[in-house]
């Protein structure tokens, strides 16, 4: 049996600290709360990288931790009164002209927006494939999903979204 | 079976897309997308909702959290 080589905590994180952030923004729609949440998950993934057995991809195990984590910030946040304060606009300043700017910045709200209307569970699985690019597999392996249940999110998630998005396609 | 509109064809995407249709109304929904423009549109429209996302959805961690994260991985 031939062992993995461990990657570093630090390699890992330059790779994936965009992506595991996307995901937990749009899973809590709250910037701090996904900030802690990437902390938390490189972590978590720095005391437990000894246990990966460098089955399947180590992203996908990554992302499942970070999954588990914006799950428990959902959970604990139904038990609260929502706080309107919590629900932070996660748009970004555009580059470029001032005109694509603005197209830009309407466009990337109303994306959020219709990303938000989503269950959680559909949110997770259209992040990682369709926006994070990650394969049916890899989606799979980080929700603890079958494959076919991943594709059959996915189809539910667009079908969903492309309502909202109608005036853009 | 009959053929079908395209309302109908539309209220059955999400069934169709979970393989969830009895074979006759399955392959009546293809032959519909087979021959109809508009409704391979819709169809398309899927794709491009995710091409849309791809470019426009990627989020980037803050500078300040990346910076600080990283210095407390790096005393790991
Ligand atoms: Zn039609």
């Amino acid at each position: 049996m031939t062992t993995a080589p461990q990657p570093s905590i630090v390699a890992l994180f330059e790779r994936l600290a965009d992506g595991v952030y996307t995901l937990a923004a749009r899973m809590t729609r709250d910037r701090h709360a996904a900030e802690d949440i990437v902390q938390e998950t490189f972590l978590r993934a720095l005391t437990r990288l000894h246990t990966w057995r460098g089955e399947g991809s180590i992203d996908a195990w990554v992302y499942r931790i970070a999954y588990h984590q914006s799950i428990a910030v959902l959970r604990r946040r139904r038990d609260e009164p929502t706080d309107p304060a919590t629900i932070r606009d996660l748009v970004t300043d555009p580059e470029g002209s001032a005109e694509r700017r603005v197209l830009t910045m309407e466009l990337a709200a109303r994306l959020d927006a219709a990303i938000g209307a989503l269950a959680p569970t559909l949110r997770a699985a259209f992040v990682l494939r369709d926006v994070e690019g990650l394969s049916t597999r890899d989606v799979a392996s980080a929700l603890e999903l079958s494959e076919s249940a991943v594709k059959m999110r996915l189809k539910r998630a667009r079908l969903a979204l492309r309502r909202e998005l109608e005036d853009y396609l | 079976m009959t053929e079908l509109t395209c309302d109908e064809l539309d209220a059955l995407l999400p069934e169709l897309f979970d393989g969830r249709l009895s074979p006759e109304v399955e392959s009546a929904s293809l032959r519909h997308l087979a021959t109809c423009d508009q409704c391979r549109i819709v169809v398309g429209d899927l794709e491009r909702v995710g091409e849309m996302y791809r470019e426009h959805g990627r989020l980037t961690l803050p500078d300040d959290a990346r910076a600080r994260i990283r210095a407390i991985l790096e005393q790991g």
